[in-house]
């Protein structure tokens, strides 16, 4: 809990500014920081509420850090009954004093190895070097594109190379994708169509999400799933058994001419609650709109909208400070700098 | 009057005798020898002549059938345009079949019954409705509490209801270990299920603690359109292993679809489609 001190309200830990008067919020040290770059999918979960984590990821900060270094458990100096040196050297990275039997930077993971030995790193930004198999790659000339790692704190990380002959990605083919438990061992397929860039979801469990662009309508059909904060939704066509053969019609509730349905995913084949959307729309937000996440700190207070123009329905962000993902089926275009979410990580694709 | 006048004036064995000097037989006379018979007797005590039937009892009969006693009628509290409202069906016979196209309560412009819907029947003294198997059912107000199933339909205001299980949790991770992520959610015990006019389902509630909330405003399932709900209307409720829907007070009423038939007492209130009809039951 945080209180605000200019309007005194209490406000839930993860929340950056405040519910009541919109001050921004100290930061709480002993929670993780609040999300700005993405949404971690194991996130944290509010209190009563269930996620499916695998074991030991219940914060996305503590399973990135497993991520980036693959090595930690045998190497016994990052283990923290590790002994301190005496002896300190300036991180070249953040300038923390550093141990000198550090590998890696405890500021800001800097591998201090890479930078003595490998000069090409130090080529890509704030990086956090990690899995042999990333960090050794050169920057070949095949290399046509890049996906940079975004950080919970919503700085950049890593950047993993993409292929013009086309790259698959997958917790098989190691890395930063190894010990991503929600990404399937072939997830997705990177390839390039002329100067385009093309995602092809390899059928995945989880699939893969693109962020659409703010106040760009994106249409929606039966059984398109999208994501808001940490909610999978999924838009249902509306559905009307036939009348019975003596003419009987199904009597219900007055049907004000909805458009569908948005329904909470909670399993494969499962959905939680859902609304109807009216011919009106219906706009979904944490505190604002006719669907509310109260519980989610990652959904914006007003996100995105569900509406209809010449019989066709669609979704649109409202410039929520996370975005509006929405799920690729089978493939899609990936325009430069668009964000796309798969298995625990956010990245940023570049070319 | 006249006839008996005369008889009395001609008989010497008629009734004693007034202190007015002339009034009027006060039994049945004899249409044979126009003596006074007793009410019940079957013959003449003068002359053996036979007493008709009609004679032999004084029974007092009712203006209308309305007021026969222990006969039930529906009365028509909300109808459609062409049946009307304040319409009342005697129920005199010994079953009374309604529907879209019934003979004895027709309701021909209501698509929302089946063309035989609800049986109005008499089992001994009481008054019980059957669902004849309809596509739609039988709704009855609830009094209070009552218990309900996961299957079960109510109705609130203009709003019909299922309640439903929670599904299997269909979200644990494959056989090659990737997890599925699913939204995050709470335990559920139930959910209600909306259904919409045509039978789509429309908004799904699963149950945070042990019930749902149904009404205008600030409940767990909202319709501030609904000019027919009341603000706190009914909930449902799990208690132990059963669940209990609970009318909240409300102004018009929860009703719960019955299943196969279901004894009537006065005051009780069916909805057939779109009708609602009241029960009366004279004492």
């Amino acid at each position: 809990m945080i209180v605000c001190s200019r309007c005194s309200k209490e406000n839930q830990d993860h929340y950056k500014f405040c519910l009541g008067c919109g001050a921004e919020l100290p930061r709480h040290s002993s929670q993780p920081k609040a999300f700005q770059g993405g949404t971690p999918p194991g996130g944290t979960p509010s209190k009563g509420r269930t996620t499916n984590a695998p074991p030991g990821r219940a914060a996305h900060a503590e399973a990135l850090q497993m991520d980036a270094d693959p090595l930690a458990v045998e190497d016994p100096l990052f283990a923290e009954l590790a002994p301190l040196g005496d002896e300190t050297a300036p991180c070249s990275h953040c300038g923390a004093q550093v141990p000198e039997n550090f590998r890696f930077c405890h500021v800001c993971g800097h591998d201090l190895h890479a930078e003595a030995s490998d000069g090409a790193s130090a080529d890509l930004p704030a990086e956090r070097v990690s899995a042999p198999a990333v960090a050794d790659t050169p920057f070949a000339d095949t290399t046509r594109a890049q996906l940079i790692l975004i950080q919970p704190d919503g700085s950049e990380g890593e950047a993993f190379p993409l292929s013009a002959r086309g790259s698959l990605i997958g917790r098989s083919t190691g890395g930063i994708f190894a010990n991503d438990a929600y990404l399937s061992p072939e997830h997705a397929e990177f390839r390039f169509e002329g100067d385009q860039l093309v995602v092809k979801d390899m059928e995945s469990l989880n699939g893969v999400y693109i962020r659409i662009e703010p106040d760009v309508p994106i249409e929606l059909f039966d059984g398109s799933i999208f994501r808001v904060g940490q909610e999978i939704l999924c838009f249902e066509a509306p559905f009307a058994p036939d009348p019975a053969p003596d003419g009987t019609q199904h009597m219900g509730s007055p049907h004000r001419g909805y458009l569908g349905r948005i329904s909470l995913l909670i399993g494969r084949q499962t959905t939680g609650n859902s609304y109807p959307i009216p011919p009106e729309g219906i706009h979904l937000g944490r505190e604002r709109g006719d669907i509310v996440f109260p519980e989610d700190g990652y959904v914006s207070g007003l996100h995105c909208r569900v509406h209809s123009e010449v019989g066709h329905v669609f979704l649109t962000d409202l410039g929520s400070s996370n975005g509006t993902f929405v799920r690729v089926s089978n493939e899609s275009y990936v325009p430069r700098g668009t964000f796309v979410l798969m298995g625990q990580q956010l990245f940023r694709a570049e070319y | 009057m006249a006839y008996n006048c005369q008889a009395v004036c001609r008989s010497q064995s008629g009734p004693k005798r007034g202190t007015r000097g002339m009034e009027q037989a006060r039994n049945y006379v004899c249409t044979e020898c126009a003596s006074a018979v007793p009410s019940g007797h079957k013959f003449c005590g003068a002359c053996g002549a036979n007493v008709p039937p009609e004679a032999q009892t004084l029974a007092t009969r009712y203006f209308g059938a309305l007021q026969m006693p222990g006969k039930a009628r529906l009365i028509v509290v909300r109808g459609d345009e062409a049946m009307g409202e304040g319409l009342s069906y005697l129920l005199q016979a010994s079953e009374h079949v309604a529907g879209r196209e019934a003979d004895q309560i027709p309701f021909p412009s209501d698509n929302w019954l089946s063309p035989s819907h609800a049986n109005f029947l008499y089992r001994g003294e009481k008054l019980v409705v059957r669902d004849q198997g309809s596509l739609n059912g039988v709704y009855i107000r609830i009094r209070g509490t009552v218990p309900i199933q996961i299957g079960d339909h109510f109705m609130c205001g203009q709003q019909l209801f299922r309640v439903d299980a929670t599904p299997k949790d269909t979200s644990g991770p494959e056989a090659d270990q990737t997890y599925f992520y699913a939204s995050p959610r709470h335990p559920s015990a139930f959910r209600i299920t909306q259904v919409l006019e045509g039978g789509m389902d429309g908004i799904v509630c699963c149950a945070r603690e042990q019930s749902v909330q149904i009404g205008r405003e600030d409940c767990d399932i909202n319709f501030p359109d609904d000019v027919y709900m009341s603000p706190r209307h009914a909930r449902v409720e799990m208690s132990g292993e059963s669940l209990a829907l609970v009318d909240e007070n409300s102004q018009n009423g929860t009703y719960v679809r019955i299943r196969g038939e279901r004894e009537l007492s006065h005051g009780d209130y069916v909805f057939l489609g779109r009708n609602l009809l009241r029960v009366e039951v004279t004492a």
